[in-house]
């Protein structure tokens, strides 16, 4: 068992702080009051006890003026509570103009993601309930720090709810309508997802992570590095994941393979090294000089391995090169895929392929 | 402070003498299980719906403590996350349908509505009857369907989940909501009618006991209320049983309707369940501080006042459901109106104490337990209500402290004050004091230890009906289990104790807490048709003169045996006369 948790927990949004605000002026106010009826009960109770009187009692009925008095001052301090609260929510549920669209689509019971730029990831879910490849998965709504982003939710079978506590902000999720929900992180780390509206068995395993990170190290990985992702590779949907499927599909595998086959050099690692050539010299591996080598592949060959790779110039497009520099750029240690690997379904495909192939 | 001296001081007639033991009174006039079955009595038949809901409110605890032993260990200590789900649907729907919903109207309104107002009976005895067989009926759909395999749904029942997507027995546990409901109704209208028809001769409206106000604004919500609850379970049922699409958007329905439809009764709801709790405060604080009631006419008022607005906030509880905006505002706004009705009745309760003569007999300890608790669940209802904080606590252990704090210590112990208040007149038998001040006082001590820590948990973001939670919320939920059973003990000394008073209890004089109200007029128990023929009641003052030492047919409050101590109410330090006020004058505060 941990020790106890901090009085005030976690607060890393602007509408946190909002909350905290109002909740402690509400938490004030109201335990000013209720100490105030218990100090009258209590003085009451001891002073008017039966034992300190003769038994015998004044016929008091009432007073209009404190009546009125406990009427209208409660109701103008309740409307004050209104006020305020009516403020922070037409904050909370009016994203700004310019905050960065997220969608999030929630399922019994996991939770999937999907970015502007296509890319797609699970970022929670009971793991008993996943395909091996969803388990394996696994990653977390990445957000940056300083910056709105809106999350438009919508859910594929009954009501769940997105819940962030450290954002003090929770949305229904309702199947067959949008509904929205916006934050402004401002602390980064990593933050309970909860599904706050019961939606069956495993209701209670429906959570995840938000993991809020730098400016730039937010850019990386939306250029589909993995690190916030269950799997180092790249993110599913993201421009580098286009360029793993075509690396796989281009068949560049069958000679950059990290194993003992390999008849070219390994890729881990090689974006913005510099690399030796054959015949002297050395060249600084950038995106010009690996779109150079997937086009005119001879032209500069790195030392130690033999001219072979043919020219790939008209089989792929400007928008393939850029994919596969992105992906190239991914690749770290370790990570490039077995020669033999196939691509993977898309993560989050609603139809489970039968893992057996003919 | 001013002073207004009433020129002419009523002329107190001696107090009546003990009345003659009935014989034979409404217990013992036939033993026989069919007399009982085909009682038209209304006292038998609160006695019957006391039998019925205790076993309800016991049933319901056992599922309680499956979810709270549960919750010890972050991974679930017990049991399956499917049996977790089962336990507190079935903790929810049995205290809310079977044990709340009941408890004060149908227990103590049935056997005190009909005697506080000088009335043999309820207007509509055959019907009362019915309504406890129907209750019946409907409770053993929602046993049956608990018992079969349970529900796994939550009391709240939404669809689509509901209706598409569990697998467990929701059809019979909807169809014994429904049918219960039919109860509900019948009871509400026949107290109405008896509230409206039956008054002795005197018993205006302005004299008439608030325990009786607070029913009549109880049955209020209880006719008009119920009938919505019936129409949401029959479409909930047709959409899961025949597929005709309602609420399920796959075909065609909308899943935002059914909670517009559930809380427009459901929130009302609440305030069937605390507003009996209320009038049995207001009759107990008074007797036991020999007070009149401060600003009769506000608690009275204040009652209607939360039965009609209680009417128009129902969408409180779906500010984070998908509701557009300005609706979102207006029910925030209208939740703010319901807090004031019930902040005067705290500050009225309050205030009939000062320079009271206060002691501390159970119902008295049940009654300060309930102002206490409830302050807590009213002033944390005010979070709930703000929108602003209600986007972070909505659907955590927040809301559920907040309603138990309402509920359970508001209202459990406005009914355990009922119960030990009238418990001598139900059954002629006094129970111990010394054991009924101690369950008490565990109780109470107990809920804050169970309730207060679930607060700070909501606070953190715990979400409710979670059997499996991250680690940094393990002690307090330790914490809140460990209240739990002191809890459960403080519930299970009565059962001990008031059952044992039956058999071994001191007899109980007619009026043996010294109180005014018409129900004290005759025996205990009260013989079959509440009042002598010769001696029908006949009201000529309101129903607090504590302070003149008047009951409301203006004789003097009797000295009874009591509990033979000088802290009793009914002491007078053994003067012959009546106790009267100090100062024979009426004071006008403030």
């Amino acid at each position: 068992m941990n020790s106890l948790p901090p009085l005030i927990p976690v607060a890393a949004s602007t509408m946190a702080y909002q909350f905290e605000y109002l909740f402690w002026y509400i938490t004030i106010v109201t335990t000013v009051a209720g100490l105030g009826v218990y100090a009258a009960l209590l003085y009451f109770c001891v002073a008017c006890r039966r034992g300190n009187t003769t038994g015998s009692t004044p016929r008091i009925l009432g007073s209009t003026r404190l009546e009125l008095a406990w009427t209208i001052i409660p109701t103008i301090i309740f409307f004050t509570f209104f006020g305020w609260g009516a403020v922070v929510y037409t904050k909370a549920v009016h994203p700004p103009q310019d905050a960065m669209e997220v969608f999030v689509i929630g399922k019994q019971w996991m939770w999937k993601a999907q970015y502007p730029n296509g890319q797609r990831v699970i970022i929670g879910g009971n793991p008993r309930n996943m395909t091996e490849a969803e388990r394996n998965s696994i990653g977390k709504l990445v957000l940056p720090v300083n910056r709105p982003v809106r999350i438009t939710l919508v859910s594929e079978d009954v009501i769940h709810d997105f819940g962030v506590p450290a954002f003090r902000m929770k949305m229904d999720v309702l199947p067959g309508r949008y509904t929205t929900a916006w934050y402004h992180p401002t602390k980064t780390g990593d933050f309970h997802i909860f599904c706050d509206q019961y939606c069956g068995t495993w209701h209670s395993l429906m959570v995840g992570k938000i993991a809020v990170v730098g400016e730039q190290e937010f850019d990386e990985w939306l250029g589909g590095n993995g690190v916030q992702q269950g799997t180092e590779n790249p993110v599913d949907g993201s421009i580098a994941h286009k360029g793993r499927e075509l690396f796989l599909k281009l068949q560049c595998i069958k000679c950059h393979s990290a194993d003992a086959k390999a008849a070219a050099p390994v890729l881990e690692g090689l974006f913005n090294t510099r690399v030796p050539l054959k015949g002297g010299g050395g060249e600084f591996a950038d995106a010009e000089y690996i779109k150079q080598s997937i086009l005119k592949p001879r032209l500069k060959v790195v030392q130690g391995w033999e001219p072979i790779m043919p020219s790939y110039e008209g089989q792929v497009t400007p928008e393939d090169l850029d994919a596969l520099v992105a992906y190239i750029r991914s690749i770290k240690r370790g990570t490039t895929p077995n020669t033999t690997e196939r691509m993977n379904p898309p993560v989050g495909a609603p139809t489970v392929r039968s893992e057996k192939q003919p | 402070m001013t002073t207004a001296v009433t020129s002419v001081m009523p002329k107190i007639a001696p107090p009546p003498p003990e009345p003659a033991p009935a014989e034979p009174n409404y217990l013992n006039i036939n033993y026989s299980l069919w007399s009982w079955l085909t009682t038209v009595d209304h006292k038998r038949i609160g006695i019957l719906y006391l039998v019925s809901i205790t076993v309800f409110f016991l049933a319901g605890g056992i599922a309680a403590g499956i979810v709270r032993l549960n919750l010890l260990a972050p991974d679930g200590a017990i049991v399956s996350e499917d049996a977790y789900n089962r336990a507190f649907t079935a903790h929810g729907v049995l205290m809310l349908f079977f044990f709340l919903i009941p408890a004060v109207p149908a227990v103590l309104g049935n056997f005190l509505i009909p005697m506080m107002i000088g009335a043999k009976d309820l207007a509509f005895p055959k019907l009362n009857l019915a309504s406890w067989y129907v209750f019946l009926v409907g409770a053993m759909f929602g046993v049956w369907a608990i018992l079969a395999g349970g529900i796994d749904t939550g009391w709240t029942l939404y669809p689509p989940y509901s209706s598409r997507s569990s697998t467990s027995n929701v059809v019979p546990g909807v169809f014994g909501v429904f049918i219960s409901g039919f109860s509900s109704i019948m009871t509400g209208l026949n107290i109405m009618v008896t509230v409206h028809k039956m008054r002795a001769p005197g018993m205006t409206w302005g004299r008439l006991p608030l325990f009786v106000w607070s029913l009549y604004a109880t049955s209020l919500i209880q006719l008009l209320g119920t009938p919505v609850i019936a129409i949401t379970t029959v479409l909930l049922m047709v959409e899961r049983v025949a597929g005709i699409g309602i609420f399920d958007p796959l075909i065609g329905g909308d899943p935002v309707l059914f909670q517009h439809l559930f809380w427009f009764y459901s929130h009302p709801a609440v305030y069937i369940m605390i507003l009996p709790g209320m009038g049995v405060v207001s009759e107990v604080l008074t007797c036991f501080s020999r007070k009149n009631i401060f600003g009769y006419h506000a608690v009275a008022w204040s009652s209607m006042g939360i039965a009609v607005v209680g009417f128009m906030l129902w969408a409180h509880h779906m500010f984070v459901a998908g509701i557009s905006f300005y609706s979102a505002l207006l029910f925030s706004f209208l939740s703010m109106l319901v807090a004031v009705p019930s902040a005067i009745k705290v500050f009225n309760w309050t205030g009939t104490l000062y320079k009271g003569s206060i002691t501390f007999q159970a119902p008295m300890l049940f009654a300060l337990g309930f102002v206490v608790l409830f302050v807590i669940g009213g002033l944390t209802g005010l979070f709930l209500a703000t929108l602003g904080t209600d986007i972070h606590l909505h659907d955590t252990y927040f809301v559920v402290a907040h309603f138990h704090f309402v509920m359970v210590g508001g209202m459990v112990l406005g009914y355990m004050a009922g119960l030990h208040f009238w418990w001598p007149k139900m059954t002629g038998r006094m129970y111990s004091d010394w054991w009924s001040r101690v369950a008490a006082a565990i109780i109470i001590v107990g809920f804050f230890l169970t309730f207060v820590p679930q607060f700070v948990m909501g606070y953190h973001g715990m979400p409710r009906r979670y059997p499996n939670y991250p680690q940094e919320f393990h002690v307090y939920n330790v914490m809140s289990t460990a209240g739990a059973s002191i809890l459960g003990l403080g519930y299970l000394l009565p059962v001990f104790y008031l059952t044992l008073s039956l058999f071994f209890g001191k007899k109980a004089t007619g009026n043996p807490w010294s109180a005014t109200g018409l129900e004290w007029q005759s025996p205990s128990p009260p013989p079959l048709f509440n009042f002598d023929e010769a001696h029908m009641p006949v009201v000529v003052c309101g129903p607090y003169e504590y302070a003149l030492g008047i009951d409301q047919m203006g004789r003097g409050l009797p000295e009874g045996p009591g509990l033979g101590s000088a802290n009793d109410p009914s002491d007078k330090h053994g003067e012959s006369a009546a106790p009267g006020p100090m100062n024979k004058e009426t004071h006008v505060v403030g």
